[in-house]
C-alpha cells in the first residue's frame, strides 16, 4: 500500500516535470517565432546542410560501388541518423548548448532557486528551429533509404526502427548534456568542449570499419556515437558481423543517460556562482 | 600613413585576442581535425578498394588536396564572422559607426590579423596528419609553390568578401547562425573542400564553375598539385581576382544600404 502511494507520487512528479518542460519549451518557441525571418533561415539552412552532405556521398558512390561492403543507401541511413538525432537535440534540447553562457552570466542561479530540476530547466531553456529542418530531411532520407535496401520491412522491424531511432536520439542528447556540463568546470564565456565532442560525430557518418582501432574505441566506448548511426544501421540491414551489437543500442541509451545525469550532478555540486 | 597605422593596430589587437583565447582556438582546430581524419580514413578505404588513380588523383595527391583544403578553411575562421554578427546584434556596431574609419577596411584588418597564426597552426596540425598517413604529395616545384601562395591569398580575399556580404544580412535578420551554417555548407560543397570538383557529374560542375566558391579551395589546391597548365592557371587566377574584387565591392554596396536599416537596441 505504502509502495503504491510512493509510486503514484513518483509518477505525479515525473508528469509535472514533463508538463513544466513543455510549458518552458512552448514559451521559447513563441519567442523564436516572433522573428519570422530567422525561423525561415534556420529551417532552410539545415535543409541545405543535409542536401550538400547527401550530394557529397552520392558523388563518391558514382565512382565506387561500396565502401568496405557498405552500399550507398546504407551509408545514407547512417548519415540520416546523425542528422535526425541532431534535429531532436536542437529542436527539443537546444538548452544544453546555452549552459556555458547561463553559468558565465550568472543566470544559472535563477534556475537553482526554482523548485524544479535544473536539468529540466536547462534542457527547456532554448529551441533550435534548425532541428526541424534536420528532422524532416533526415526522416525523408531514412524513408528513401529503407525502400532502397533489400530488407523485408515487417511490422516488427519497423517497430525496431522506431526504438533504435529513439535510443539513438537519447544517446545524442545524453552526450550533449554531459559535454555541456563542462561549463561547471571551465570559467570562460564559451566553452569549446561541447563543440569539440559534437565534432566527433563526423566519424559516425561513415561505417566504423574504415577507421583505425583507436578511433573505433573512441566512438564505440568513450563517446558512443557509433551507437547513434553505425550499429543501428547494421542491425536494421542485417549486417552479419555487426547486427547483434545493434540490439544493445537501447541499453547503451539508458547507460549514457545515467552517466550524463551523474556528470551533470557532479558539476552542480562544485558549482560556484559567478562573483565568488 | 597614419591611416594605415590605425588598421594595423586593429589587426594586432585581433591577433592578441586570438592568443588570449588560445585554448578555444586550439580546441576549435582539433575539432575540425576530426572531420579531416574522417575524410582521410574514408578516402584511404576508397583508394585501397580501387588501386591507381581516381578522377586523375593518386592517393598521395588526394591526401595533399585534403590538407590544402583544411589549411585554406582554417584561415579567417568563424571568429571574424561571429564577432561581426554579435557586434550587430548587441548594438556595438554603433561605436563602429562613430569611428573615423572605413567599416569594411577595419573589419578586414580584424579578420586578417590572426591569419599568420592560423596559417602556422594549420600547417603544424596538417604536418602531423600527413606524417600519420605516410606523407603527402609536395608542390610540383618552387614556381608552383609561389603561385599557390598567391592563389591562397586571393582565396582568403574571396572568403572575406563573401563572409562580409553574408554578415550584412544581420542588419535585416536578428541572428546569423542559420545563414552562417548554410553559407558554410554550400561553400564546402562548391569550393571543392569536400571532394575535388572533377568528381562531380557535368551538371554539378557547371554550377560550381559559375559560383565564386571554386576560387576558395579548388583553384589553389589544383595549382599546388600542378594539375593545371599555364594558360588555365592564368585564367583561374583572373577569375579569382574578379570574384575577390566583385564581392568586396558588393559588400560596400550592401553596407550603404544596411546603414539605413540599422536600428540600435534602445532606440
Amino acid at each position: 500500500m505504502a509502495a503504491n502511494v510512493a509510486i503514484a507520487g513518483r509518477l505525479r512528479s515525473v508528469r509535472r516535470l514533463v508538463f513544466l518542460y513543455l510549458r518552458c519549451l512552448g514559451q521559447q518557441m513563441k519567442a523564436i517565432l516572433a522573428y519570422e525571418a530567422d525561423f525561415v533561415v534556420l529551417l532552410f539552412s539545415a535543409v541545405i546542410v543535409q542536401f550538400t552532405g547527401f550530394l557529397f556521398i552520392w558523388t563518391i558512390f558514382q565512382r565506387i560501388p561500396n565502401i568496405n561492403g557498405w552500399t550507398f543507401w546504407q551509408v545514407v541511413m547512417m548519415y540520416a541518423l546523425i542528422f535526425v538525432t541532431e534535429g531532436v537535440g536542437s529542436l527539443f534540447f537546444e538548452g544544453t548548448w546555452r549552459l556555458t553562457n547561463l553559468v558565465y552570466t550568472g543566470q544559472f542561479d535563477q534556475m537553482l532557486v526554482r523548485p524544479v530540476s535544473p536539468i529540466v530547466q536547462v534542457l527547456a531553456s532554448a529551441v533550435g528551429f534548425n532541428g526541424l529542418g534536420n528532422l524532416v530531411t533526415g526522416f525523408v532520407l531514412i524513408g528513401i533509404s529503407i525502400t532502397n535496401v533489400p530488407v523485408a520491412w515487417t511490422p516488427g522491424r519497423l517497430l525496431m526502427l522506431a526504438i533504435l531511432i529513439a535510443s539513438a536520439a537519447t544517446i545524442r542528447v545524453a552526450i550533449n548534456l554531459a559535454s555541456a556540463a563542462s561549463a561547471f568546470w571551465v570559467s570562460s564565456p564559451w566553452s569549446m568542449v561541447p563543440m569539440f565532442v559534437h565534432q566527433l560525430s563526423e566519424f559516425a557518418k561513415y561505417p566504423i570499419t574504415i577507421y583505425s582501432f583507436a578511433v573505433q574505441a573512441l566512438i564505440v566506448v568513450a563517446v558512443p556515437f557509433a551507437f547513434v548511426s553505425f550499429f543501428p544501421t547494421a542491425y536494421l540491414f542485417n549486417n552479419e558481423a555487426w547486427s547483434a551489437i545493434g540490439l544493445l543500442t537501447p541499453l547503451v541509451a539508458v547507460y549514457s543517460l545515467l552517466v550524463a545525469v551523474w556528470i551533470f550532478n557532479a558539476g552542480l555540486r562544485r558549482y560556484e556562482s559567478t562573483g565568488h | 600613413m597614419s591611416g594605415l597605422r590605425k588598421y594595423s593596430a586593429i589587426a594586432r589587437t585581433s591577433l592578441e585576442i586570438t592568443f588570449l583565447y588560445r585554448t578555444s582556438f586550439a580546441l576549435n582546430m582539433i575539432g575540425s581535425i576530426f572531420y579531416v581524419f574522417a575524410m582521410f580514413y574514408l578516402w584511404q578505404t576508397i583508394f585501397l578498394g580501387s588501386p591507381g588513380a581516381l578522377g586523375g588523383f593518386t592517393w598521395p595527391e588526394m591526401k595533399a588536396y585534403l590538407l590544402v583544403a583544411f589549411l585554406l578553411n582554417a584561415l579567417m575562421t568563424w571568429f571574424a564572422e561571429w564577432n561581426m554578427s554579435v557586434d550587430l546584434r548587441e548594438g556595438r556596431v554603433a561605436t563602429d559607426l562613430a569611428r573615423p574609419m572605413d567599416f569594411q577596411a577595419s573589419r578586414f584588418a580584424s579578420a586578417v590579423g590572426p591569419v599568420p597564426f592560423e596559417f602556422c597552426s594549420a600547417v603544424a596540425v596538417g604536418a602531423v596528419v600527413a606524417l600519420m598517413f605516410g606523407g603527402i604529395a609536395l608542390p610540383a616545384d618552387g614556381a608552383h609553390a609561389a603561385v599557390f601562395l598567391v592563389s591562397a591569398a586571393m582565396a582568403t580575399l574571396i572568403k572575406f568578401g563573401l563572409v562580409y556580404c553574408v554578415s550584412m544580412t544581420a542588419f535585416w535578420t536578428t541572428g546569423t547562425d542559420g545563414i552562417t551554417v548554410g553559407r558554410a555548407a554550400v561553400q564546402n560543397l562548391f569550393s571543392g573542400a569536400l571532394i575535388p570538383l572533377i568528381f562531380f557529374p557535368d551538371w554539378l560542375r557547371a554550377v560550381a564553375a559559375v559560383l565564386p566558391f571554386q576560387g576558395m579551395v579548388s583553384t589553389p589546391a589544383l595549382i599546388y598539385l600542378g594539375k593545371m597548365d599555364t594558360p588555365t592557371t592564368a585564367l583561374m587566377l583572373g577569375v579569382q581576382a574578379l570574384w575577390a574584387v566583385g564581392l568586396i565591392l558588393l559588400g560596400r554596396l550592401a553596407w550603404r544600404g544596411a546603414q539605413r536599416a540599422v536600428t540600435i537596441n534602445g532606440g
